[in-house]
């Protein structure tokens, strides 16, 4: 119960930043997505079932702020959440890179998924347009990634605790 | 420290969680606006509209975070702020070219004195849209004001978008520059109508109806405004900026600037009724 509100806690903390603060620092014209950030650092640290549900209601969350159809982040994230965590176990260096180039290339993985979604809900997202941000907002996160991966941490660890 | 979980409970899960994630879109996007999710994302988009508000009004220098508050609940600096916008654009509508084109018909110059007054809500942009694939803004007025859902947005500079989504205090307005947004425009000098579509952060593509019709560089290109659409008539969009022939096909494609300035756009104009008379 701990763990799950603690969770809760830091997805809908990096919805509100991603709503307020990041909505205006760009990067290259590209925003991050601290809720791709959060899931794929929650499958890190704790495996792919909770990466799996983290993704779901965390994309969730993330699309009922957004103009599109909803589902669809919570599909994209669900996935990429379950994958980090089940691949994240047979990587066994201990380089705080690790985190770093997971978030970075999960990130553009999964935008570039999203991305395809939309495209057969009808969307326009336009190719060149999509791998060009899905490289940015990943590089954005693999960026925030030693911030905020340390912090999430302590969260985890805390909640774990007993 | 990873978890060695059980493989067939975990991929049990996953599944679940991906098929209610596959029925959650479908249901969604069948729904459409009256969908059952549409309750929550207004929701979602009152507490944003909250929050992006706090935020916007912190962080703007102090100069304009007392006009703002001069602004909440005053009405007369509302209707100051109102006054000004609708001089902005009687100004710009006579400086379009169109005027002269539809002097020539007695039929259009009554058409022309209608469209002068617009009625609507004045409002401050106070965010943008959180993803990187959609073209949006939140202001700080919603159903409360009297918007609703499909009215158009203009600035001081030319049309803005049109609403999507309104809260109790805050709406969501899609840009022109949406690659979803679709607008009936209509060269000034011609006449000639066409569509014109986002494309992001590049120049609207206009798709002319007519791909014989003369025009000119740096031409303006205003809304056609028939009865059965969205935006209001005589409303700029942009200008010409070059003509993009599509080899071997019969169409003509036109790049247009958008006349507003998407970046620095600050303060919007809600037209929420019919115009005055």
């Amino acid at each position: 119960m701990r763990r799950t509100l603690a969770w809760t806690a830091v997805v809908l903390t990096g919805l509100v930043l991603q709503s307020t603060a990041f909505a205006q620092v760009k990067l290259g014209g590209a925003k991050p997505d601290l809720v791709y950030l959060v899931t794929i650092v929650l499958a890190f640290l704790e495996g792919p079932t909770s990466g799996a549900t983290a993704g779901f209601f965390g994309g969730m969350a993330e699309d009922f702020l957004l103009n599109l159809p909803k589902g669809i982040t919570a599909l994209t994230l669900t996935i990429v959440g379950y994958s980090v965590g089940a691949t994240r176990q047979y990587m066994v260096t201990p380089s705080p890179l690790l985190p770093v180039a997971m978030v970075g290339a999960a990130t553009t993985l999964g935008i570039v998924f999203n991305q395809l979604v939309t495209f057969l809900l009808g969307q326009h997202p336009g190719t060149f347009y999509v791998l060009k941000i899905a490289l940015l907002a990943g590089l954005y996160n693999a960026i925030l990634t030693p911030i905020l991966f340390p912090v999430i941490r302590r969260v985890a660890e805390a909640s774990r605790a007993k | 420290m990873a978890l060695y979980s059980r493989p067939r409970n975990t991929r049990l899960l996953v599944v679940s969680l991906v098929m209610a994630s596959l029925i959650t879109i479908t249901i969604d996007y069948r729904g459409g606006e009256s969908g059952p999710f549409e309750v929550a994302g207004r929701g979602a988009l009152s507490v944003v509209g909250a929050l992006q508000g706090a935020v916007s009004r912190v962080v703007r220098p102090i100069g304009d975070f007392f006009t703002g508050l001069a602004h909440v609940g005053s009405l007369k600096s509302e209707n100051e702020h109102l006054k000004n916008e609708i001089q902005r654009l009687k100004e710009q509508s006579q400086e379009s070219t169109s005027l002269q084109r539809q002097n020539k018909e007695l039929f259009a110059i009554l058409r022309l004195t209608q469209n002068l007054g617009l009625t609507g809500v004045a409002a401050t942009v106070i965010g943008e849209g959180i993803g990187n694939f959609e073209w949006t803004r939140t202001i700080d007025r919603g159903e409360a004001d009297g918007i609703r859902v499909n009215m158009p947005v203009v600035s001081g500079e030319g049309l803005v978008g049109h609403v999507v989504e309104v809260s109790g205090h805050s709406s969501k307005i899609q840009l022109i520059i949406d690659p979803d947004s679709a607008v009936a425009g209509r060269l000034a000098s011609s006449g000639e109508t066409g569509l014109v579509v986002g494309q992001r952060d590049q120049d609207l593509t206009m798709d002319l109806v007519s791909p014989e019709a003369k025009i000119f560089a740096g031409e303006q290109v205003i809304t056609s405004g028939y009865q059965t659409g969205l935006y209001p008539p005589e409303i700029l969009i942009g200008t010409v900026s070059h003509s993009v022939t599509q080899p071997g096909t019969l169409t003509k494609v036109l790049a247009l600037r958008p006349a507003v300035d998407f970046s620095a756009l600050e303060f919007v104009f809600v037209v929420t009724g019919p115009s005055e008379p």
